[in-house]
């Protein structure tokens, strides 16, 4: 390893240049990764303003309305968005993979373009998310007491914290997609199949534990007293430990034909 | 190019066809290496090493900077040369053919009175 | 002279198959070199190995004098085009066409346009949609624009008319010329390339069976037709490519006769006939079949 600085002081090598190479591939159809997660943002909204006007038409009473709109703040309507990052995440590596190899591109290059795309998006999708959180709020639900970025989830935090527990939601996502396209990327469909049954086994596993020993009880005490910021934290772990398997996993990946 | 004989060879018969028949006058430039191998499709590599034969004989010198030339008395030498490879690849085979048929020396050259007769006829019909 | 690719006991092995065993080969700079063999002999494993896009079970590899795995400084002098490339599902020529530049520093926007001229390619239409020739239109292009110092093309013309391949032969010999550099053009079509090719190597079943100049390959081999009893006695001694009989005549692939050999096998009644860099090819990978066939 010693001769690689010798080398490298003789050539001019710009490793960051190239790492921004791979974002811009990323980005370089700004359509799919822009353009139609807000489309798709958009649509939802306008379904569920739809739905939201006409539950403000119908129910004429109105205690009646409250407890409508008390239900409206469980809306799950933005999870899409979410899933779709995740998709994101998948494709963007599983697809940009092997064109990024072909472009004479390392695999750590490859990874650590992808990990700045992925930071760049979820705080680009945060900001947006905190913005129509904020715009909700003001409007009183959009004019009709409807809940989609104010949902319950999200907790009642200022906007920044809201800022903060989008965009490590979307980081999480995007990281998660990455580690199963890392994962099918070098083992295939099997690795995959694995990977999941192995994931439903440790999930079915916990819950079991919950159960035998009664904790449910903290486990949503646990959520209570963490808060919106908790979160957040905690989930930088999941999507630490996703991006330094998802590398681990891809920097032994061949692209196969 | 003919696939089974190796094409720089062919590449130097090309120059000097061309010598021969006139087509490239003595002192005059020859296409450059590169034009050769786009004309011929072929690697320009394989083009230079045939020019480079020629240049090894003396049929073609190279002007620094500028590029190949048809040396003096290149089309002279290149007759010489191509008459004794007549001699060896031509005439030999044919007399000695012609012995085996048993033709005589005079039957053979009235064969080629003949058949030279024939192609002039040829010619001015 | 230096080596733009050197590989020295290269040995692949997938579970029990060798794909590559034991390749030892040198690639000269500046020079155009064919990588030709059956599919399915390692061909593209050959070439995933040298660009560090797979992982050898054993052996080394140099390129330009580093090893290529996971370097940057070197493999960003690379490009290589593969048959199989895969490309995002909502590409388009115009995206692979404005990102190529990001990656080869001496990407050559003008002669990618007039490519994309040339090869008729509409850039607009997704990848996915385009034909298996327009598909391998996009890798050519991209494989002569960049201009890198050491270019492969993996059967880069598949689905490629006749007048497109001439395109793509034509413009590579004029680019190459303007600008040398090292190519490697692995392909099954070999009349078609090797008056394109400096070198050749072949390789069957993994393993290389020919690293030689084509021009010294060309005529290295004859045949030899006449009655059996005939060819029988004058190949004996002779390492024997090929035997064919039919009723009492023979015809056999030889290698290299000597002039006074030439001379004995036409005393002895025998028709001698050259052998094209394809047909020594076929021969000496055994199996005519499947070559003859594409061709």
């Amino acid at each position: 390893m010693t001769t690689t600085t010798v080398t490298e002081l003789a050539r001019p090598s710009r490793p960051t240049s190239r790492i921004g190479s791979v974002v811009r591939l990323h980005l370089v159809n700004k359509a799919s990764i822009i353009g139609t997660p807000l489309i798709i943002l958009g649509f939802i909204l306008l379904v569920n303003v739809a739905i939201w006007a006409i539950i403000a038409a119908s129910v004429t009473d109105a205690s009646d309305l409250a407890d409508a709109q008390e239900g409206l703040q469980w809306s799950g309507a933005s999870f899409y968005l979410f899933i779709y990052m995740m998709v994101l995440g998948i494709l963007g590596v599983s697809a940009t993979f092997p064109l990024a190899l072909g472009f004479s591109v390392t695999r750590r290059d490859f990874y650590l373009g992808t990990a700045a795309t992925w930071v760049l998006l979820s705080v680009f999708f945060g900001a947006v998310f905190t913005l129509l959180a904020v715009v909700e709020t003001a409007t009183g639900g959009w004019g009709l007491g409807g809940r989609m970025f104010t949902a319950v989830y999200f907790g009642d935090g200022v906007w920044y914290q809201r800022f903060l527990l989008f965009t490590a939601a979307f980081l999480f996502f995007f990281f998660f997609g990455t580690v199963i396209a890392a994962i099918y990327s070098r083992w295939r469909v099997t690795g995959t199949l694995v990977f999941f049954g192995i994931l439903t086994v440790l999930l079915v596993a916990l819950a079991f534990l919950a159960t035998v020993t009664r904790s449910w009880p903290e486990v949503g005490n646990w959520f209570v007293v963490n808060g919106a910021p908790g979160l957040v934290a905690w989930s930088l772990v999941p999507t630490v430990i996703s991006a330094v398997a998802g590398y681990a996993v891809l920097r032994r990946a061949t692209p196969r034909g | 190019m003919d696939e089974s004989r190796p094409i720089f060879l062919q590449i130097a018969e090309l120059i000097e066809n061309d010598i021969i028949a006139g087509g490239l006058a003595e002192e005059e430039q020859v296409p450059s290496t590169n034009e050769f191998a786009a004309f011929h499709r072929i690697n320009p590599a394989t083009a230079g090493k045939g020019v480079n034969l020629l240049v090894d004989d003396g049929v073609l010198y190279k002007k620094r900077g500028i590029g190949m030339f048809v040396a003096s008395g290149a089309r002279e030498r290149l007759l010489h040369k191509r008459r004794d490879e007549f001699r060896t690849e031509f005439v030999q085979p044919l007399i000695s053919e012609a012995a085996k048929l048993g033709l005589s020396r005079s039957q053979l050259i009235a064969m080629i009175r003949d058949d030279e007769n024939s192609i002039r006829k040829d010619d001015r019909a | 002279m230096t080596a733009a690719v050197e590989v020295s006991g290269l040995t692949k092995r997938f579970g029990s198959t060798t794909a590559v065993n034991e390749a030892t080969f040198t690639v000269e700079e500046n020079t155009i070199h064919g990588l030709l063999g059956r599919n399915g002999a390692g061909k593209t494993t050959l070439m995933q190995l040298i660009t560090g896009q797979d992982f050898a079970t054993s052996g080394s590899i140099r390129i330009f004098g580093e090893h290529p795995v996971e370097n940057s400084g070197v493999l960003r002098r690379v490009c290589f085009i593969k048959e199989s490339q895969k490309y995002p599902d909502d590409f388009k020529p115009k995206h692979v066409f404005e990102s190529a530049p990001w990656f080869f520093e001496n990407w050559d926007a003008e002669l990618a346009a007039r490519l994309i001229e040339d090869f008729r390619l509409p850039v607009n239409r997704r990848i996915k949609k385009l034909s298996r020739g327009q598909t391998s239109a996009v890798g050519v292009i991209v494989g002569l624009a960049s201009r890198a110092p050491l270019t492969f093309f993996d059967e880069p013309y598949l689905g490629l008319d006749a007048v497109a391949r001439q395109i793509f032969y034509d413009r590579l010999l004029e680019d190459y010329a303007e600008h040398p550099r090292t190519i490697i053009l692995s392909t099954h079509l070999i009349d078609e390339v090797s008056s394109l090719l400096e070198h050749v190597i072949v390789i069957d079943d993994g393993r290389i069976i020919i690293d030689q100049d084509s021009d010294s390959l060309r005529g290295s081999a004859t045949t030899v037709v006449g009655t059996g009893t005939a060819v029988e006695s004058f190949i004996a001694g002779h390492e024997v490519l090929h035997l064919d009989r039919i009723g009492g005549l023979a015809s056999a692939t030889i290698g290299q006769l000597t002039p006074a050999e030439r001379a004995a096998a036409t005393t002895a009644g025998l028709e001698l006939t050259p052998v094209s860099l394809q047909q020594l090819i076929v021969r000496r990978t055994g199996l005519a079949t499947e070559l003859e066939k594409s061709a």
